[in-house]
C-alpha cells in the first residue's frame, strides 16, 4: 500500500482498504452526547420545568386578593319564570345570562360561548342554552355542552337570593 | 443496583414535573387559584429532589 493510501485510511468515508475501521467513532459526539450528559440535561429539564410553574403562583397568589365580590344583579319579581336576563359578571366587560327556569331554578353563566365567543341565549322551547353563530347548545342545568362545536362548558355563576334580591356572590370557570 | 436508583429517581421527578406544569397551568387558566399553588409547590419539591439526587450520584461518579 502506498504511503497516500494509508494516510487515507484513517479518515471517513473513504473506501482505501475497503475497511472502515474508524467509520463509527466520533470522538467529539462521544465527548458531548454521552451517559453522564444525559442525566445531567434530565436534570436541568426537571429544574426548569419546576421554576416555570413559579410565575403561575406568583399570579395567582395575586389575584386570589381581589377574588371575591358580590354584585346584585335584579329583582326576583322582575324575572319571570322561564325567561333570562342579561347581567354583567365579574367585570364589566364580561356578560352573563340569568336563567329563571321552568322548575323555578336560578341558574347563571358567564355567556361567551366557549367556541368562539358569540353571545348565547336562552332557548324558551327546548329549555337550552343556544349559541347562535354556530348553532352550540348548552345545558341551562350544568352549562356544559349538548351540541355543536362547543368543547368547554360555560363559567358557572354563584347565585344568592336574600330578601327577593338576586346576588352574584362568586364564579367557577371549570365545574363539574 | 447502587447508582441505578439515581436515574430512577430523577427520571421520576421529571415525570412529575411535567405532569405538575401542565396541571399548574390548566388551573392557572381555570382560575382554581388554591391548586396552581399545590401543584407548584410539588413542583420545587420535586426539582429539589432531583437536584439532591443528582448532588449524591455526581459524588460516586467522579469518585
Ligand atoms: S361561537 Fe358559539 S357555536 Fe361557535
Amino acid at each position: 500500500m502506498s504511503k497516500e493510501q494509508k494516510g487515507k485510511r484513517n479518515q471517513k468515508e473513504t473506501r482505501e482498504d475497503m475497511v472502515g475501521l474508524i467509520h463509527n467513532l466520533e470522538r467529539d459526539e462521544d465527548l458531548k452526547f454521552n451517559r453522564r450528559s444525559f442525566l445531567k440535561s434530565a436534570v436541568g429539564a426537571t429544574v426548569t420545568l419546576g421554576v416555570a410553574t413559579l410565575p403561575f403562583s406568583v399570579l395567582a397568589l395575586q389575584d386570589k386578593e381581589k377574588d371575591d365580590n358580590r354584585k346584585e344583579i335584579a329583582k326576583l319579581a322582575d324575572i319571570p319564570k322561564d325567561s333570562a336576563i342579561n347581567f354583567q359578571y365579574p367585570t364589566e366587560s364580561e356578560p352573563a345570562i340569568l336563567v329563571h327556569t321552568k322548575d323555578g331554578e336560578l341558574k347563571a353563566y358567564n355567556n361567551k360561548c366557549t367556541h368562539l365567543q358569540c353571545p348565547v341565549f336562552y332557548e324558551k322551547e327546548e329549555s337550552v342554552l343556544l349559541c347562535p353563530c354556530h348553532r352550540g347548545f348548552f345545558s341551562v342545568d350544568n352549562g356544559h355542552p349538548l351540541a355543536g362545536p362547543p368543547q368547554r362548558e360555560l363559567p358557572l355563576i354563584d347565585i344568592q337570593v336574600e330578601n327577593g334580591v338576586v346576588y352574584a356572590v362568586g364564579r367557577q370557570i371549570r365545574h363539574g | 443496583m447502587g447508582k441505578k436508583i439515581y436515574w430512577i429517581i430523577i427520571f421520576i421527578t421529571l415525570a412529575v414535573n411535567v405532569v405538575a406544569l401542565q396541571w399548574t397551568i390548566e388551573s392557572f387558566f381555570g382560575e382554581e387559584y388554591e391548586h396552581v399553588i399545590t401543584y407548584s409547590i410539588v413542583s420545587i419539591v420535586s426539582s429539589l429532589i432531583c437536584v439532591l439526587t443528582f448532588w449524591r450520584w455526581r459524588k460516586q461518579e467522579y469518585k
